[in-house]
């Protein structure tokens, strides 16, 4: 089906993108990637009177880690470039793979991970990495700029903290030390699936079966991506033992409120995601 | 509405189009470019069958908008062959009849192209991974795979 018909604008600042915000109002959409903007387009949930395409803002292309801020993710910088990133890989690891495990080769080729946490649907791939590494969220708007905890960025399906006229320049994750992850992608299929279910596993301070701290953020089974509060109290300064990690299944029930849908049940969602938060504590202390 | 003048590099040459905002790249190509070779499968990025190399990476032309496309460079299956002689992944895909249909065909060419282009010596599971994102209805992806694999030894020599 052809696209309806919508005005292409090319801002060369984050001020001149704000404005156009500002300008058209509702009408006006932001396009980077377009793996999610023209699919809606196209499928008529959207109708964009105006498309603001971010690319050629040359200040929004960057991947960057320095020891005392961490890494800084610009808002054009694609999921390929991210998972393939070395220090993404090396001080980010639960991200690399998350942002690995979203759509196909193609999709991540021009797919942000600025674009996905916009797009706040509660199965996004990124999302619980960015949850457990504490991400912030970098806004600019015509009035200033504002700095945003990721826990607080997303307000339910499809929405988020952003106002009109404001757009995320970019994600900032502290750095971190003497941690380990894993991220699980549960989906249909390989490639080119949304997740049934996300789950993000960070042990912090391992020493033996001793943790200082574990973090924990899922996918598809709430509102929005969330953290397990409820289990990661469970699992400060704990001894992980056979006895804990059933009971820290228990109580991951009580950390999400999962819905059925197409991909699945909720009583199946419920079952793997304490399976794979278990499974996440048990492959990084190799037990 | 009004028409946007992209300038661009396709196929290694250069061009000029005027093109309106919600022309996607897969249809400048087959309806203003008479580049036919790129198939539209689904028109969601689901399965690849319009995929083009932009800027060196495989992309779903169907998810890229025509005004888009200014200063970048496009590669299509049609980029491929030197006149009647075809590329080593085309030659690959019929020695190793990995294809039915033929639908797929150039979506999967390129994927292999970009693949190629920046890993020469891909084990199975990186094959695998470049095409990951090209539906083959016919399941035909075993002989898909013997082919990029026969095309990669062939263009280390």
């Amino acid at each position: 089906m052809k696209l309806a018909q919508f005005q292409y604008l090319v801002p060369k600042t984050v001020e001149e993108a704000c404005q156009f915000l500002v300008e058209y109002g509702p009408g006006a959409i932001v396009l980077c990637g377009g793996t999610d903007v023209v699919v809606r387009m196209r499928d008529g949930v959207i109708k964009p009177e105006y498309l603001v395409d971010i690319k050629k803002i040359p200040e929004l292309n960057k991947i960057h880690y320095d020891e005392t801020v961490g890494l800084t993710i610009g808002a054009t910088a694609t999921l390929n470039e991210i998972s393939n990133s070395e220090v993404v890989q090396k001080y980010y690891s639960v991200l690399s793979d998350g942002a690995h495990e979203i759509g196909s080769l193609q999709v991540r080729n021009r797919g942000t991970l600025v674009g996905n946490i916009c797009n706040a649907s509660p199965l996004a791939d990124t999302a619980p990495a960015l949850l457990v590494y504490n991400a912030k969220v970098k806004i600019q708007g015509i009035q200033g700029t504002r700095v945003v905890p990721i826990g607080e960025f997303f307000t339910g399906p499809g929405s988020t903290v952003l106002e009109s006229g404001e757009i995320v320049t970019e994600v900032i994750i502290p750095p971190i030390t003497d941690a380990e992850g894993k991220y699980f992608k549960h989906a249909r299929r390989k490639a080119v699936d949304l997740s049934s279910i996300g789950v993000a596993v960070l042990v912090l301070g391992k020493n033996e079966n001793e943790i200082s701290e574990v973090r924990i953020a899922l996918a598809a089974v709430a509102p929005t991506p969330v953290r397990a509060k409820n289990t990661e109290a469970l699992l400060k300064n704990a001894k992980i033992t056979p006895e804990l990690l059933e009971k820290v299944k228990e109580t991951v029930l009580t950390d999400i409120s999962p819905i059925s849908d197409i991909r699945a049940s909720k009583e199946y969602r419920y079952e793997i995601s304490s399976v794979l938060v278990k499974r996440g504590i048990e492959e990084i202390l190799g037990m | 509405m009004e028409n946007y003048k992209i300038s661009f590099v396709i196929n290694s040459r250069k061009k000029e189009l005027e093109v309106p905002a919600n022309m996607t790249l897969l249809e400048m190509l087959r309806e203003k470019l008479g580049l036919t070779g790129t198939k539209c499968g689904c028109g969601g990025g689901e399965c690849g069958a319009c995929t083009v190399i932009m800027n060196n990476k495989a992309v779903n032309s169907c998810l890229v908008l025509a005004p888009e496309v200014d200063d970048s460079e496009i590669f299509t299956v049609e980029g491929l062959a030197q006149g009647r002689e075809l590329d080593v992944i085309q030659e690959a895909f019929v020695e190793n009849s990995a294809l039915q249909c033929g639908y797929c065909t150039p979506g999967m060419i390129m994927s292999a192209k970009a693949l190629l282009t920046k890993n020469p010596n891909p084990t199975d599971e990186e094959i695998r991974e470049g095409i990951s994102g090209n539906l083959c209805r016919c399941t035909g992806y075993e002989k898909i795979v013997e082919a990029i694999k026969c095309a990669a030894e062939k263009m280390r020599g």
